[in-house]
């Protein structure tokens, strides 16, 4: 039915994720995390999306925030969930399976923060819009939406030098991750096109991670 | 004429590759000239599924969804746990087709039924899902008999065609390795290996049903290649004795090479054909078990069987399961069934809930059966 080499690969990736990411990122993930989940308070109701194996969910419920992640993939979940009961934090976060299409579900405004750390590029364009103009409609008047991941840079040289240093990334993105990305570009101005204040926008050294920050400025029209 | 050299040109290409993934564009592809009546089909994002796909397509007005399987085949991601309602439910929300369409029926690849929840579809969007035939060449056929399937449509089959495709998915990479360390090695072995490598490998798939009755014995994983080695070390001795005259390192060294290309090919023989389940995973060792009490006779389970294993008696509704020797695990059955009436039982009589199944699907490795 299958061929076995591929599919070991494949089935084993939630367990080896974590430590995938972290060698492929050299630990860089950490420090942009802490910075990400900084202007989420106490009492926050915040929503993680593609919220994998908990390492940002369990961070912003550190803060005192209740947490809401979402993912698609079930074995990510059963890891969040684990940590998320070992860090003490299991009464204020729930994981639910459930993809960004749908977000349909969730009430208008019902949300004072949403964050969202390396799913985006893994989200095709008809998903990133999608997923951005729910974000809008239930995120509250004033909430934030917070992104980290990784980036399409602007301009030819910093284009042609993120391509050299990608595609080895890409094989070792997939040889320990078992996901493919495709960096998101033009992410500042989507966020715009869907209605959003952006607020500050972070690249790293080489243009190809960005941090960036939103508002949701007044109740969807 | 252009398009057709492209078509082959690909196929040819995605055969060589056929075990890595290949992904291509998510989203809506229009077919023909649809208007708001026309039929939506589902595939993955296997390049090369999407290309038999349209081609089966040709002619017909519909719309095609291609959903992220992460390049993987339908079964394979579907089974692993890479292809789910999650893609399905973001291709029918993020694509515009509920602009496009009037009705709310979807055509899933059959074989997409081990991971996609039809029911969870119909609760999140509204859509209900109708499994289509396993090959896309019965698209057509489907689409005019008002999507009802003939049997056949349901079954998957390991034909010529596909055998001659498996035989050249492990010959191709293999050829390749081999080259790779003998080229600076022993430059003169290279062209006998390959030749040896595609020999082997064609003989064993393309032979596939002359002895696949026997892969069903107690201790066939072992006993099959041993006894293949030993027919290619009789043909290799006559080949010496008739030829360059007898000698023993020539018959040691390439005897060596056939057994180590013998035992990569039949590592996981039974999981390179559509019709057994892989002899790796635990699962080949599962039963699926039917609870008479819970069965409704509704016949969900034999709508996506791919294997034709149950009896469906609608008068007194029930079912059951004459033909469970053909079962290859995919636990399509146990997902689909709406009264819980199915589970995998395993050898020692443990039960592996429906819930389970669904959550995990077959992407376990054993992990079904451990707790994190």
């Amino acid at each position: 039915m299958s061929t076995y080499i591929l599919m070991k690969i494949l089935e084993s990736a939630p367990s080896r994720y974590d430590r995938g990411i972290g060698i492929l990122t050299l630990g860089a993930l950490d420090g942009s995390y802490d910075r990400m989940v900084s202007p989420i308070q106490q009492g926050d109701r915040v929503l993680d999306i593609g919220c994998g194996t908990g390492a940002l969910t369990i961070r912003a419920a550190r803060k005192g925030a209740s947490l809401v992640g979402i993912d698609v993939n079930p074995g990510m979940l059963d890891i969040a969930k684990k940590r998320t009961e070992e860090s003490g934090l299991g009464d204020r976060v729930t994981y639910r399976e459930m993809g960004v299409a749908e977000l349909g579900s969730e009430p208008d405004g019902g949300y004072d923060a949403i964050m969202s750390g390396l799913c985006f590029s893994e989200l095709s364009e008809d998903e990133l819009g999608f997923v951005l103009n729910e974000a809008r409609r239930i995120l509250r008047p004033g909430g934030r939406l917070l992104v980290a991941d990784e980036m399409k840079p602007e301009g030819i040289i910093m284009r042609t030098l993120h391509l050299l240093v990608r595609i080895p990334l890409v094989v070792i993105t997939y040889l320990l991750t078992q996901t493919t990305t495709r960096a998101v570009s033009g992410l500042p101005d989507k966020v715009r096109e869907a209605g959003f204040v952006v607020t500050s926008v972070k690249h790293s050294r080489l243009g190809s991670f960005m941090e960036l920050s939103a508002q949701n400025p007044s109740r969807q029209t | 004429m252009m398009n057709t050299i492209t078509y082959v040109l690909l196929n040819v290409f995605y055969t060589v590759t056929r075990l890595l993934p290949f992904s291509c564009r998510t989203g809506l592809v229009r077919i023909g000239n649809p208007d708001r009546d026309s039929p939506v089909l589902l595939t993955c994002n296997y390049h090369l599924t999407v290309l038999r796909v349209k081609r089966a397509i040709k002619g017909l007005d519909g719309y095609l969804l291609v959903a992220k399987s992460r390049g993987i085949n339908v079964w394979c991601a579907a089974c692993g746990g890479h292809f789910t309602h999650h893609d399905v439910i973001s291709a029918l929300k993020t694509s515009g087709i509920e602009k496009l369409v009037d009705h709310r029926n979807v055509i899933l690849p059959q074989l997409a039924a081990p991971g996609v929840e039809s029911v969870v579809i119909k609760k999140k969007t509204g859509w209900r899902v109708v499994w289509g035939p396993v090959y896309a060449r019965d698209i057509p056929a489907f689409l005019e008999n008002k999507l009802t399937k003939k049997d056949d449509m349901r079954k998957v089959l390991f034909p010529l065609a596909d055998r001659f495709e498996m035989a050249t998915a492990w010959a191709a990479p293999m050829s390749l390795i081999a080259a790779l360390i003998f080229l600076p090695l022993w430059r003169g072995a290279v062209a006998p290996l390959i030749f040896t490598i595609w020999g082997l490998s064609l003989a064993i798939f393309l032979s596939f049903p002359l002895y696949e009755r026997l892969l069903k014995r107690q201790g066939a994983h072992v006993g099959f290649p041993v006894i293949l080695w030993g027919l290619v070390l009789l043909g290799l001795v006559g080949y010496l004795i008739y030829w360059p005259g007898f000698s023993w390192p020539f018959l040691l060294r390439w005897g060596a090479a056939c057994l180590i290309i013998i035992l990569v090919l039949t590592l996981d023989l039974t999981g390179s054909t559509p019709t057994f389940k892989s002899g790796l995973h635990d699962e080949r060792l599962l039963a699926v078990e039917l609870d008479k009490k819970l069965c409704k006779g509704a016949g969900f389970c034999s709508e996506v069987c791919p294997r034709d294993c149950f009896a469906v008696d609608k008068p007194h509704k029930t079912a059951s399961i004459p033909r469970a020797e053909f079962c290859v695990r995919c636990g399509a059955c146990i997902v689909q069934c709406p009264f819980d009436a199915l589970c995998f039982k395993s050898a020692a009589g443990d039960k592996i809930s429906p819930e389970t199944v669904r959550r995990y699907k077959l992407n376990l490795m054993g992990k079904r059966n451990v707790s994190l």
